[in-house]
């Protein structure tokens, strides 16, 4: 603990040496107890592609008429009145814009993608392992689709058991989070599908590598201003449970900065060798959206897995039905 | 039989490409299947994931079915400024989606629209955009 006082005491001085206008801002923001502020409402909402589009290639960033041109595009683009009737499409996708928010606007720097690390802004090379991963939930996602057996042929996020592994990206509605801090801890309340990340910033060991969890095991440390995030113990215990194709041992580094009053400048790393040839980077901000999140009790009506499932048996008992003839 | 499975490869395929709804619709609503009901709403169930809105439709017989179309995110709807009070018990409505695969009565609510030819959750102004400019 006192070893632990000195090093803040360390870090603060070194900060002061080195104060730029950006970090006397970031150093405004102070809880009481005098850890960096991170609290209140967040969004992570963007247009901006998390992998460079081919057409960007070898450019980070658009010029000012480039990203008007590009934003313009990638909004009629998931503009729900592209109909296409009689497409599955048409079923999936083909709601108009209540349905759906995927945000207005690229990032403001006119980034060509979220991910800055490999520099050419794609996620890297996948090994055969992980390639076959992939191509094994792709299956399972048909599976789902056409012949669903029981409720664990669906993925985590149709059950209502998680929105999908850490990390979380700007998806088609409510990219919402609310940040709480006490001495000691970190909650982050993710309002899709209303889960809360309870991270200790203690000090305090991982739990044993035998115990795995939807979420993982986050620990976290203040680095000077910035909430460093840590985050193992991932399951593949179910469909869908781990990271694009990343086994249980992936390895999540989250880093939290408050820049402003409504700006948090977030970015996390992966590292998983068994999947990814090389760890990749995503900065993103989390920005102050207008108003609040509301509760998403996802287990409340979840209606659409019971009537998958019973399109299923009734497309079987016809199947039955029409091959019984033949016998 | 043959060509039901080649329709349904290809559904698979359409259900892997889709967005991130939180289920897929193609494996609860017919493709093959569109759909056109007009009825009066008798209840809206403002549930997580998905809104369902109840209708009566009067069959040309005289005779009343009761439908239910599925809806979006009540968290993402409030935010458009609907509420589950914003579409009131009686009103006419008619609904333009894809029949349930279960062949049950039910649809998902693509186009909502009223008599007079208002679309009901067109034309107000977006939610969040994103991070300001």
């Amino acid at each position: 603990m006192r070893t632990q006082t000195l090093a803040a005491v360390a870090g603060v001085v070194v900060a002061l040496g080195l104060a730029s206008v950006s970090e006397a801002q970031s150093r405004a923001f102070r809880t009481p107890w005098g850890d960096p502020d991170l609290q209140g409402v967040w969004s992570n909402q963007t247009l901006t592609p998390l992998e460079r589009p081919a057409e960007f290639a070898g450019r980070t960033h658009l010029t000012e008429a480039e990203a008007a041109e590009y934003q313009a595009r990638l909004r009629r683009q998931i503009n729900a009145d592209n109909r296409e009737p009689g497409t599955l499409r048409d079923v999936n996708t083909a709601y108009n814009d209540f349905w759906w928010d995927r945000g207005e606007r690229i990032l403001p720097d006119r980034r060509t993608s979220l991910i800055i690390d490999p520099p050419d802004g794609r996620i890297p090379a996948m090994t055969p392992a992980g390639r076959a991963r992939v191509a094994a939930e792709a299956d399972a996602n048909r599976r789902e689709a056409e012949f669903p057996a029981g409720p664990e042929d669906f993925d985590v996020y149709s059950r209502c058991i998680i929105r999908g592994a850490l990390p979380r990206l700007s998806t088609g509605y409510n990219n919402n989070y609310q940040i709480v801090q006490t001495p000691g801890y970190v909650a982050i309340l993710q309002e899709q599908i209303h889960e809360t990340r309870l991270i200790p910033v203690d000090g305090r060991p991982h739990i044993p590598g035998t115990v795995r969890q939807w979420l993982g095991d986050s620990r976290g440390r203040w680095e000077g201003d910035t909430l460093v995030v840590e985050t193992t113990n991932f399951t593949d215990a179910a469909r869908a449970s781990t990271f694009r194709g990343a086994t249980k041992e992936m390895v999540l580094v989250e880093r939290f900065r408050r820049v402003d009053e409504t700006t948090i400048d977030y970015e996390f790393t992966v590292s998983d060798p068994e999947t990814w040839v090389r760890p990749w980077t995503v900065t993103v901000p989390w920005f102050r959206p207008d108003g609040m999140l509301y509760e998403y009790a996802c287990h409340e009506g979840n209606y659409g897995l019971a009537n998958t499932l019973t399109a299923a048996r009734t497309l079987e008992r016809e199947q039955q039905q029409g091959a019984q003839p033949q016998k | 039989m043959h060509v039901r499975f080649v329709a349904l490869v290809v559904a698979g395929l359409g259900a892997a490409a889709a967005p991130a709804a939180h289920h897929s619709f193609s494996g609860e609503f017919d493709v093959n299947k569109p759909i056109k009901l007009e009825g009066t709403v008798t209840k809206v169930e403002w549930i997580n994931p998905h809104a369902w809105i109840h209708i009566d439709v009067k069959r040309p017989d005289g005779t009343v079915e009761s439908w239910a179309i599925e809806g979006g995110t009540p968290n993402t709807l409030m935010r458009r400024g609907f509420t589950k009070d914003s579409l009131k018990t009686g009103t006419e409505i008619m609904v333009d989606g894809y029949l349930a695969r279960d062949g049950s009565r039910k649809a998902n609510g693509r186009d909502v629209t009223f008599t007079d030819g208002r679309k009901l959750f067109m034309g107000s102004p977006p939610g969040q955009g994103g991070p300001p400019q």
